[in-house]
């Protein structure tokens, strides 16, 4: 079966996914619920964390390779912001760039592995994903780093939470946006200017496309991969940050099969997982497509049972819907 | 071999010295990790007691392995808090059968084989939840007006016999009571997940009088959502588990109107861990009291349960 001419735009084919999920919603509405304008705004916040590993994903998708460690970075991050900013005092204007570049260090440690050493990106990204958890858990002592302090003692002093937790988690624009939301639309257009405006970007897509005649037409592919898992540890590192002020605690287990999601974000919105094509837009509708799937399933409050087999039904479905030929 | 000879020889060296094996389940846990330091800081006083721990990390086949290499070592006493109780009754029934007794805690094995098992029960504490909240809710205006208070419940994993009992102890405690369940969604115990329902609860539901978690997490991810939309004044939160860093600070911080306390059993199983080195019989069942914190007992450390 040919498809017809619309339906050969990629854009087309990606926007379908997410009309078919939002015809859902506008059926099972749970008494007018998905016509508020409230149960968009929390949709919108709900899907910022993932949405922003997910624009890490896409930059790493696009050089053939695939970031398993994202969900423990943010683990990793989650505690080491709450540690600083709750319990060693750092002002937040230090702490969050330190964090970022935590995350960053981290991504740039998967990016040196998969492009100097060579090692595959399953391999790397699953064994700093098993490490940096690791890592999180040590910092953090096995607990959650909260307002709570424990004193050697072992009662507990209560300190109050730092301002930037309030300032990250608030609404703006009279209530009707999440700053977090804010945040994951910087990510996307961060990776927006990354992949369309500069040099780099194009490098990503080389790489991933064909590496060898990328190496031969001079692209530096291992610098292409450091950036590209470095940006990937930096964004887990700002969604962690987001997970923190929204918990108003660091949780060393935060992020746990998050990846999943980023991944399932990323190719939902019809990024290839073979690499070298892509787009961050399709990240931005995948995004949107997968918020509306759970915001809709948990305003009916359908049980959990049902809940993953429709979203396993209609991540199917969706990416079906993104295949070139209909065949 | 080696480890035996070790643990017999510290034995010796140190007359009245006995080691103890624990065996727990899952350290990714809060209040797992808060029994270990209950048990710690109740064999810290006694220093004939030496405490050995080994965390499986929630997975049944490692808790095997470690129960045996604790059998392997000579431990005098084994206290485990094992993740599944079919797969784990064999090591547990072998270390009994050898002689080491054995103190199950907070979750059970099959069987006999085994000295003391030491828990509470969350079908009880549901139902004390329940019917704490059918009292504090008598003065609810819907109630007053002959109709029912609106209450959101947030699940632990229902798969879950935690999350099972603590649902069906409270459902017996509110039936043919003025509460009405509007909204129930599986959170997993999970705070981020939570928050999630509770803004999915407050898209559909405009007057709800109280939302009971079967975790402190959970109910206090349901605050953060109810306090995002304003509506935080209007609503009382509940939930259980009252560890001091989480539920305790809840309450203290008025956020939760009541936690309740699942107890770990760290100082009793420290406690009935001497008596049966010392030779004294125990029950062959302890059953733990819980406590409820509210903002007017937090000082006094709670309030028992029936």
């Amino acid at each position: 079966m040919k498809p017809p001419g619309w339906l050969s735009v990629p854009w087309m084919r990606a926007f379908l996914a997410l009309l078919l999920v939002l015809a859902v919603g506008a059926v099972w509405h749970a008494d007018g619920a998905f016509f508020r304008w409230n149960t968009h705004r929390d949709m919108l916040r709900q899907v910022a964390v993932p949405g922003i590993l997910a624009c890490g994903m896409t930059l790493v998708i696009i050089t053939g390779g695939i970031d398993l460690a994202v969900g423990s970075i943010l683990g990793l991050c989650a505690v080491t912001f709450a540690l600083l900013t709750i319990h060693c005092g750092w002002p937040a204007i230090v702490a969050l760039p330190a964090v970022v570049l935590l995350g960053a260090a981290g991504g740039a440690t998967s990016g040196t592995l998969v492009g100097r050493l060579r090692v595959q990106p399953f391999i790397a990204t699953l064994a700093l994903m098993v490490f940096a958890r690791g890592l999180a858990k040590f910092i953090a002592g096995g607990q959650k780093i909260s307002a709570a302090v424990l004193k050697p003692d072992g009662t507990f002093a209560y300190v109050a939470l730092p301002p930037v937790f309030q300032h990250l988690d608030a609404r703006l624009f009279g209530g009707n946006v999440a700053a977090v939301t804010l945040v994951f639309l910087g990510c996307v257009a961060v990776s927006w200017v990354v992949l369309t405006q500069l040099r780099y970007g194009r490098y990503l897509f080389a790489t991933g496309g064909n590496e060898e005649a990328a190496r031969y037409s001079g692209v530096p592919v291992t610098h292409a991969r450091l950036l590209a898992y470095g940006l990937s540890g930096a964004f887990a590192a700002v969604a962690g940050i987001c997970q923190a002020v929204q918990e108003q605690q660091g949780d060393p287990e935060a992020g746990v099969a998050y990846e999943l999601t980023a991944i399932a974000i990323a190719v939902i919105g019809g990024n290839s997982l073979a690499g070298g094509r892509g787009a961050i837009g399709f990240t931005l509708l995948g995004a949107l497509t997968i918020g509306y799937l759970e915001k809709i399933l948990s305003i009916n409050a359908v049980a959990q049972s049902s809940r993953l087999m429709l979203t396993g039904v209609i991540i199917v479905a969706a990416v079906l819907l993104q295949r070139r030929q209909l065949n | 071999m080696f480890a035996a000879s070790v643990a017999s020889q510290a034995a010796t060296d140190l007359g009245r010295r006995w080691t103890i094996g624990m065996s727990q389940c899952n350290l990714g846990e809060p209040w797992r990790v808060q029994m270990n330091a209950d048990l710690q800081r109740a064999a810290a006083v006694h220093p004939e007691l030496k405490l050995v721990f080994k965390d499986a990390q929630n997975d049944t086949l490692r808790q095997r392995a470690q129960i045996e290499e604790f059998i392997n070592s000579g431990i005098d006493l084994l206290i485990v808090s094992p993740k599944e109780a079919a797969p784990l009754t064999p090591p547990v029934a072998d270390a009994f059968k050898r002689g080491i007794p054995v103190i199950v805690l907070d979750r059970r094995v099959l069987g006999t084989s085994f000295t003391q098992f030491i828990g509470a029960d969350n079908r009880r504490i549901g139902r004390a939840a329940g019917e704490w909240i059918v009292r504090r809710l008598a003065s609810n205006p819907r109630v007053q007006a002959g109709g029912k208070a609106h209450v959101v419940e947030l699940k632990g994993l229902m798969t879950s016999t935690p999350g099972q009992d603590r649902s069906a102890g409270f459902r017996e405690a509110i039936k043919g009571q003025p509460v009405e369940i509007v909204f129930e969604a599986d959170m997993k115990w999970l705070e981020p997940e939570a928050r999630k329902e509770m803004e999915s609860a407050l898209a559909v539901h405009r007057d709800i009088d109280l939302v009971y978690a079967h975790n402190d997490p959970g109910a206090h991810g349901a605050y953060l959502a109810a306090r995002a939309g304003g509506h935080a004044k209007d609503i009382l939160f509940v939930g259980i588990d009252a560890l001091p860093h989480e539920g305790q600070a809840y309450v203290m911080q008025g956020l939760l109107a009541a936690t309740f306390e699942y107890p770990t059993g760290g100082v009793e199983a420290i406690n009935s861990a001497l008596r049966i080195l010392h030779g004294e019989k125990v029950p062959k069942e302890l059953s733990l009291p819980s406590r409820v914190f509210t903002r007017e007992n937090l000082e006094r450390g709670g309030e028992q349960l029936p």
